[in-house]
């Protein structure tokens, strides 16, 4: 692979520079005159008579802006005055069909973009992670994380690493545009990266100009939230019922510890855990560009530092971004354009104790949670002040892009690389765990390169007529690495480093489990894939009426079978002009457009287990204990019967889509109304079968699950008052419905259950839950129904009312019933702008409705026994949950001793609408650079001196009992572990020279 | 002007070598591109071709069976808790099994009545007993002896997997091949059947493998897998832990000739390993080695010979864990930084157990009122610690680590001998059960089992494997088969609040199981034990 890897890049330099080194010993003269010239026009010729945008990603920017910038971007100027951090933020709730998860407050922390609809499974950590959009990035599609590290996970709350955010390089005010790409065929262009959509950014670029400098800056805070703060009698309070109503001497017995003693200050005492807890806090950015250079050649340079705050727990990310973009264009036919985007991600994480448990997988004696009381609480904090987290992202990406323009010919050849490392160095002195003192160090990258080189050429049939062809190839390369070790019980608190003996004399020499060392476990993974892309497209134009498209590719995947690698789709694109075809002396319609698409792309595993067939992998763990490595200290493999089987005949899954756009301008261009169908169907998915448990595998993966999104989009933009001189509102709706469905499972199955707790059905969103039916509550025995039993244990007094659908008197999982949907219906936003002179004010609200989930934090909450007597990861009580919401519900009493677990998850009472719109963010600005002042005092200098205030979330209009209704994860379960999303207030100048 | 076109022309030669270079990128063998060998993984391409794929395949065999019989604590919760001696602090789970409601509804219940992961030990020997051979023709130093013994350990694997969860489930589905990629359906199989094909398995594979591996057994002399004697024993299984399965087989199944013999051909050749090839002996341990960790002898802090059927987790090979041992239930304050321990004995079944005044496990001093400490600490409190069996990271008796490293001790010579004394006493004969039970007990201490003693023999040496075994996960078994052999009409049980002889509740299928509804969701062949429908 190296190898070859090394060959192209060799053939790469060699067809470039070769013919001219050979030239050159013919005759180095002309050479080095000819370097002359190219030196002198440059420098000279500041009115070049030819454009040279060297743009091989704008070409495709442009097509897509084809109904005006506003259709799928962002509004990047508003986006630009709001404190975000990453991607995911700027989007949410303003890009049309795009629905982002936040579940976390926590800065930098991952977040998940669904882009119309799920087109796969979304139970596990591992899921979402399957169903994130490509970004690209100028034209680099960046690489992910991979979640092959789960794999060595016993809990999925964060991926090992520094699980940072990685979309948070970009900094908003080098962004020149952000457009969702769902277009079929523009999808297609793209290839398998973006079978699940692709988001398209595009920096600002070097371009010519006198000069253009740009200075940014922003300072504010994030608010502190007003708690209402409990103590031990708020606890005792709420068990106390449970108790009287059902408690037995040994229930009594076993009351939990802490509570036990009224007169213990440290659950007895004052409850003001939140002054240390939450803190109002700084966040701040400051940011350059410089822009600048002749036609060309002409360069960009942007560096910007943020940091981005939260809230509570002490919780910040650093950001450090530069960007550096150079267009040249030495002949009239060349262009050479390249950007270079590095970026640095320092996090300082929460310390919260399941976070750490589940870094460590140790979990101590939880029977004293932290106390309430801040002079306690403040101890820990001390103690949590010698831990070490390092958490650092380093990223550099960035193209190199040849473009040559031979007659009607154009030849783009172009480099793309993204490399990102994680680094995370975590320490957790003895103090915090019962003695015993944890370290932990990872380092992993991945890594992508990609080479693309295609060709088009116009030809002008005649002056209606024209066809565009376009051939291009692409091949890409991706390696994911990581190195992790775990470490148990160092000597001292002091050493924080896991070291092994040095000396090669020794009989301990680099043993990692010598004596008076840490405890050490390491893991190693890489893997690494291929995809290797050739396509040829046509595009005919029929005057300004008619253009139909059409392109077929054939990729080929290192990450499938070797019998079915290779897959060759088409697609398919028509756009018709009505406005040129029926309405030309139409007043009403300044533009209408009907524009249908049909295209299908390879979707390609992330993981590369499903290329191998049948195999062998090293699984002698269980549920609690996920890596034991083998056997009498030596390593073994076996067939992987806890991950699944996995055989030949799986086929690589594909996506169609087929789309439907009418888009329409009226009322002299003040309304534009986009109005889209889409229909997408992602096939021949692959899914972990059940099968018989006695063959010793849990599953078995096989090919054949479709799952269908179809829905509507709708965007409006208007400018409702246009008064240049005095008042003007322009405003922007977005709507997304979203209608999931599963449509196949594999071998004509039209139901499963899967991993034990979740079902899926044919006919249904892949999004539903799986419950028992509440209602009620069994008062005496009497009530009772006779011989009813729930999963075979007869039920009493105290027990919940389950709903008996089958009416066999038995409740088991037969009566569970598929409810909700951990998708929303509809997603969006509502964008305002209004300015009034040189006044603006902007107010973004966004929503998304119709998603349920199931409110463990109060599943827990209630169930406390079990909670309490299991000393396990749910068992943590955070100090954090000393507290109350207003709008908490109030649960029926059922007995928490019972066997039939009353306050389990998987039954209706939790499930709870999280529907939510939301005040993003409102701000007030005024452009100085429009006044006199500035004028006279610069001359023309400043064309922008914009100062402006940020408020971002401000309120939340929701049924939901929790927190925060976007604080659910991504498997619909709100857990009330993290942190919230602050309120930030910032004030700004933007200054553009 | 000149130059310029000539310069033009030089550069046309470039975008020429471009797309030359276009071209021949396309010519790249695309096939090649796309072959990226995993290193994560092995395939039906790489397994099965040499040695070392025999010996890692081999050993993930006995990771299986180790992870089936210990994940979740298994082999503790089904064997030391119902009607056991031990009393539970707080977890609702733990009570309910105690309690005898095993169909209780939480996820430590639901994930040890699931039977998964006996199978895949099962498969995965099935696998090797099929597939192991290839190796044989591509690898000359894989001999056919080294085959034979790999084979027949695989089976003997497979055997105990099948006893262990008859044991548990009664009639179980009865896999014999891997159906390899052929996911079958299969119902359960009456209990009589599958044991008769323990046995079977386990009288072949005992007369391939050697009593030594890797040493001068002149069954199979020299290193095995490039290793000796003292790095084997205790990791895999010899002749002898085939007779101890098969002695327990027979025991089950109420043949107690077959349990004499087989108990017998184990104690007589203890000799095989005793002080031989360096290693350290296998013989009876004392008090030190059973509860101090011993370095020489003690089969739970190390792989020693003295481990004769059970599955070590060592520290040095990085496999201490939290669960998967007993400690985790039964530690606490001040062995591990834990206020309470899960599970523990009450003071007065300790009372009621440990009746010898001279038993050095646990007696109280008439004259001094002291207690001794090897089985119990802080016998005063409410909540005594067993603390019998308690190694901490890396070996220790006490420490911060809540990582254990103890090994699943499925049986070592006092468990044999104890069990050819029960074997002797049902045939009645009475003087050898007599020496072999006091062979046991005098280990702890200077007690005897008189022959003229008026106590019940049987009972005797019930009571005897109560206290040796304590925390061992036999108790329950124990408890079958005692009252399988007393036959009494007293209440043994109580379902509905119908009390029930012992008879007519393992008639009722009480005293197996129920399966986990994962199970029976997946296959609809299985269905639920019929005492838990």
């Amino acid at each position: 692979m190296t190898k070859i890897f090394t060959c192209i890049c060799c053939f790469f330099l060699v067809a470039v520079f070769g013919p001219k080194s050979v030239r050159a010993n013919r005759s180095d003269d002309r050479v080095a005159k000819a370097f002359l010239a190219f030196q002198q026009d440059t420098s000279k010729k500041v009115k070049a008579t030819y454009s040279s945008t060297a743009d091989t990603i704008g070409q495709m920017i442009r097509t897509l802006q084809k109904f005006k910038t506003n259709r799928d971007t962002i509004n990047v100027r508003s986006s630009a005055a709001v404190p975000n951090l990453s991607l995911q933020q700027v989007i949410k709730g303003n890009l049309a069909g795009v629905y982002v998860q936040e579940p976390n407050g926590e800065p930098g922390t991952e977040q998940s973009m669904i882009v119309q609809g799920a087109s796969g499974l979304l139970f596990s950590k591992k899921d979402i992670y399957a169903l994130q959009p490509a970004v690209y990035l100028n034209g680099v599609p960046l690489v992910q994380d991979n979640p092959f590290a789960f794999d060595i996970q016993k809990y999925d709350y964060n991926r090992v690493g520094p699980a940072t955010n990685l979309l948070s390089q970009i900094s908003m005010d080098n962004i020149q545009s952000i457009v969702v790409v769902k277009d079929p065929y523009e999808l297609a262009k793209l290839g398998p990266n973006a079978a699940n959509g692709a988001i398209y950014i595009t920096t600002k670029n070097a371009r010519a100009g006198v000069r253009d400098i740009s200075l940014n800056s922003y300072f504010g805070y994030v608010a502190a939230p007003s708690v209402n703060t409990v103590n031990g009698v708020y606890e005792n309070n709420f068990r106390k019922p449970f108790y009287q109503k059902y408690a037995t001497a040994s229930n009594y017995a076993s009351y939990a510890s802490y509570l036990r003693d009224s007169t213990n200050t440290a659950y007895y005492g004052p409850s003001n855990w939140n002054d240390l807890y939450y803190q109002s806090t700084p966040t701040f950015s400051a940011d350059l560009g410089i822009t600048g250079g002749s036609d060309r050649a002409n360069f960009r340079f942007f560096g910007s530092g943020t940091k981005n705050a939260g809230n509570a727990d002490d919780t910040n990310i650093d950001r450090y971004n530069l960007f550096f973009g150079i267009n040249m264009a030495p002949f009239k036919w060349l262009t050479v354009s390249s950007t270079v985007n590095t970026a640095r991600l320092d996090r300082n994480r929460n310390k919260s104790l399941r976070d750490r448990f589940a870094e460590t997988r140790y979990i101590p004696d939880l029977s004293s949670p932290l106390s309430p009381n801040a002079s306690i609480y403040s101890g820990y904090l001390q103690e949590s002040a010698r831990n070490v987290d390092d958490n650092r992202s380093n990223i550099l990406n960035g193209n190199l892009n040849l473009s040559a323009k031979i007659n009607k010919i154009v030849i783009s050849t172009s480099l793309a690389f993204d490399y990102n490392e994680g680094i995370r160095d975590y320490f957790t002195p003895s103090t915090l765990m019962d003695g015993v003192s944890y370290v932990s160090n990872y380092f992993g990258y991945s890594q992508r390169l990609l080479l693309n080189n295609f060709a088009t050429y116009k030809y002008e049939i005649n002056a209606k007529n024209a066809i565009d062809f376009e051939i291009g190839q692409s091949f890409q390369g991706d390696t994911y690495k990581y190195n992790y070790a775990r470490a148990y019980n160092g000597p001292n608190d002091y050493v924080k480093l896991n070291i092994v003996d040095g000396n090669a004399g020794s009989d301990d020499y680099l043993n990692t489990l010598a004596a008076n060392g840490f405890y050490v476990f390491r893991y190693i993974d890489k893997e690494r894939n291929n995809l290797f892309s050739l396509y040829a497209s046509a595009k005919y134009k029929y005057k300004d009426l008619l253009t139909l498209s059409a392109l077929v590719r054939r990729d080929g995947s290192s990450n499938g079978q070797p019998n079915s690698r290779w897959v060759t789709t088409p697609a398919f694109n028509a756009d018709w002009n009505l406005k040129e075809q029926f309405l030309k002396d139409n007043g009403i319609f300044d533009k209408l457009h009907l524009s249908a698409g049909w295209g299908r792309t390879l979707r390609i595993f992330q993981d590369d287990r499903f290329a191998a067939g049948p195999q062998y992998r090293s699984e002698n763990g269980w549920f609690e204990e996920p890596t034991i490595p083998g056997y009498g200290g030596r390593l073994g493999i076996n067939r992987p019967y806890d991950s699944g089987f996995i055989g030949y005949n799986i086929s690589l899954p594909y996506a169609e889509r087929t789309n439907l756009t009418i888009d329409a301008t009226t009322l002299k261009g003040r309304l534009n109304a986009a109005l889209t169908l889409y229909n997408r169907n992602d096939k021949n998915q692959v899914i972990g079968m059940p099968v018989p448990l006695e063959t010793g595998y849990s599953a078995n993966y096989q090919s054949g699950m479709d799952i269908n999104n179809k829905g509507v989009e709708l965007l409006l933009n208007g400018l409702v008052i246009d008064q240049p001189k005095s008042l003007s509102w322009s405003t922007g709706l977005n709507i997304n419905y979203n209608q999931n469905e599963l449509k196949a499972l594999p071998n004509g199955v039209k139901e499963l259950i899967y991993n034990n707790d979740n079902k899926l059905v044919v006919g249904k969103p892949v999004g539903s839950y799986w419950l028992y039916a509440n209602n009620g509550i069994y008062n005496t025995n009497a009530e009772v129904p006779a011989g009813m039993t729930f999963n075979g244990i007869p039920m009493k007094a105290g027990d919940p009312r389950w709903v008996d659908y089958n009416g066999d008197n038995k409740i088991d999982s037969k009566d569970k019933i598929l409810t909700g949907n951990r998708q929303p219906k509809f997603v969006g936003g509502w964008n305002n702008t209004l300015s009034y002179k040189n006044f603006d004010l902007n107010f973004n609200f966004i929503f998304a409705l119709g998603q349920k989930s199931i409110n463990q934090y109060e599943a827990t909450k209630y169930g406390f026994v079990n909670r309490e007597a299991g000393n396990d990861i749910n068992s943590v009580k955070e100090v954090s949950s000393w507290q109350t919401f207003s709008n908490e519900k109030s649960y029926p009493i059922y007995n928490p001793w019972s066997d039939v677990d009353a306050y389990r998850t998987d039954q209706d009472l939790f499930l709870e609408n999280s529907s939510y719109v939301k005040l993003r963010s409102v701000t007030l600005g005024y452009d100085f650079g429009k006044t006199v002042l500035f004028n006279k005092a610069t001359g023309k200098g400043v064309r922008r001196a914009y100062l402006y205030a940020t408020a971002m979330n401000l309120f939340t209009i929701t049924k939901f009992s929790g927190v925060d209704p976007e604080l659910v994860n991504y498997n619909g379960y709100y857990d009330g572990a993290n942190l919230t999303i602050p309120r930030t207030f910032v004030l700004g100048f933007k200054l553009d020279l | 002007m000149k130059n310029m076109i000539n310069k033009r022309n030089g550069f046309y030669q470039i975008t020429i070598g471009m797309m030359l270079f276009l071209i021949g990128l396309g010519n790249f063998s695309c096939k090649k591109i796309d072959d990226v060998q995993s290193t994560r993984l092995a395939t039906e391409e790489t397994n099965w071709k040499t040695l070392e794929d025999a010996k890692a395949n081999l050993l993930s065999v006995y990771g299986l069976i180790r992870s089936a019989t210990v994940s979740d604590n298994t082999h503790w919760l089904m064997g030391d808790l119902r009607q056991g001696d031990f009393a539970i602090t707080n977890r609702a789970d733990l009570k309910a099994i105690v309690n005898g409601q095993l169909n209780a509804s939480y996820p430590v219940i639901n994930r040890i009545t699931n039977w998964r992961r006996f199978y895949a030990a099962v498969n995965a020997a099935s696998l090797f007993i099929e597939r192991s051979k290839e190796i044989r023709a591509l690898d000359p130093r894989y001999t056919q002896l080294n085959n034979d013994v790999d084979v027949a350990q695989a089976r003997m694997i497979r055997a105990f997997a099948y006893f262990y969860m008859v044991r548990i489930w009664g009639d179980v589905p009865l896999l014999t091949s891997s159906h390899d990629g052929d996911f079958v359906k299969v119902g359960r199989t009456s209990k009589d059947k599958v044991l008769a094909f323990c046995t079977n398995e386990l009288l072949a594979a005992a007369q391939v493998v050697p009593f030594r591996y890797g040493g001068t057994d002149p069954i199979m002399p020299g290193l095995y897998y490039g290793a000796n004697w003292p790095s084997w024993n205790g990791i895999v299984f010899t002749r002898l832990s085939a007779y101890i399965i098969l002695a327990h087989i027979a025991a089950w199944q109420g043949n107690y000739i077959d349990a004499a013999n087989y108990s017998k051909f184990v104690l007589d050749n203890q000799s095989t390993q005793y002080f031989v090839d360096g290693a350290n002996p296998l013989d009876y341990i004392d008090m030190a080695a059973l509860t101090e960790n011993q370095n020489n002898y003690s089969p739970f802090a190390y792989k020693r010979a003295t481990l004769m059927v059970g599955f070590p987790f060592e520290a040095g090979n990085g496999l201490s864990t939290s669960n998967g041992h007993i400690e985790q239930l039964t530690l606490a304050a001040p062995y591990i930084p834990k206020v309470q321990p899960e599970m523990f004995v009450t003071k007065d079944s300790i009372l009621k157990i440990f009746t010898d005044p001279k038993d050095l496990r646990f007696s109280i001093d008439p004259i001094s009122g002291l207690y001794r400490k090897n089985y119990f600490t802080n016998f005063e409190s409410e909540q005594p610690i067993f603390s019998k069996i308690k190694v901490i990271y890396p070996s220790n008796t006490s420490g911060n680590v809540t990582l254990f490293s103890s090994s699943m001790v499925f049986s070592r010579m006092e468990e044999i001998t104890l069990l050819r004394a029960e074997a002797l006493a049902v045939l009645g004969q009475r003087e050898a059960a007599i020496n072999a039970l006091n062979k046991a007990a005098n280990l702890r201490g200077p007690i005897v089992y008189l022959s003229a003693s008026s106590k019940d023999l049987i009972d005797a040496i019930f009571e005897e494997r109560r206290r040796e075994l304590m925390g061992e996960g036999w108790r329950w078994y124990d408890i079958v088969r005692y009252n399988r052999i007393k036959n009494s009409n007293g209440v043994f049980a109580t379902k509905n609040g119908v009390p029930m002889t012992f008879k007519q509740f393992e008639t009722a299928g009480g005293i197996y199981w129920p399966v986990s509804q994962d199970v029976i969701n997946a296959n609809s062949l299985i269905t639920q034990n019929p005492y838990w429908q």
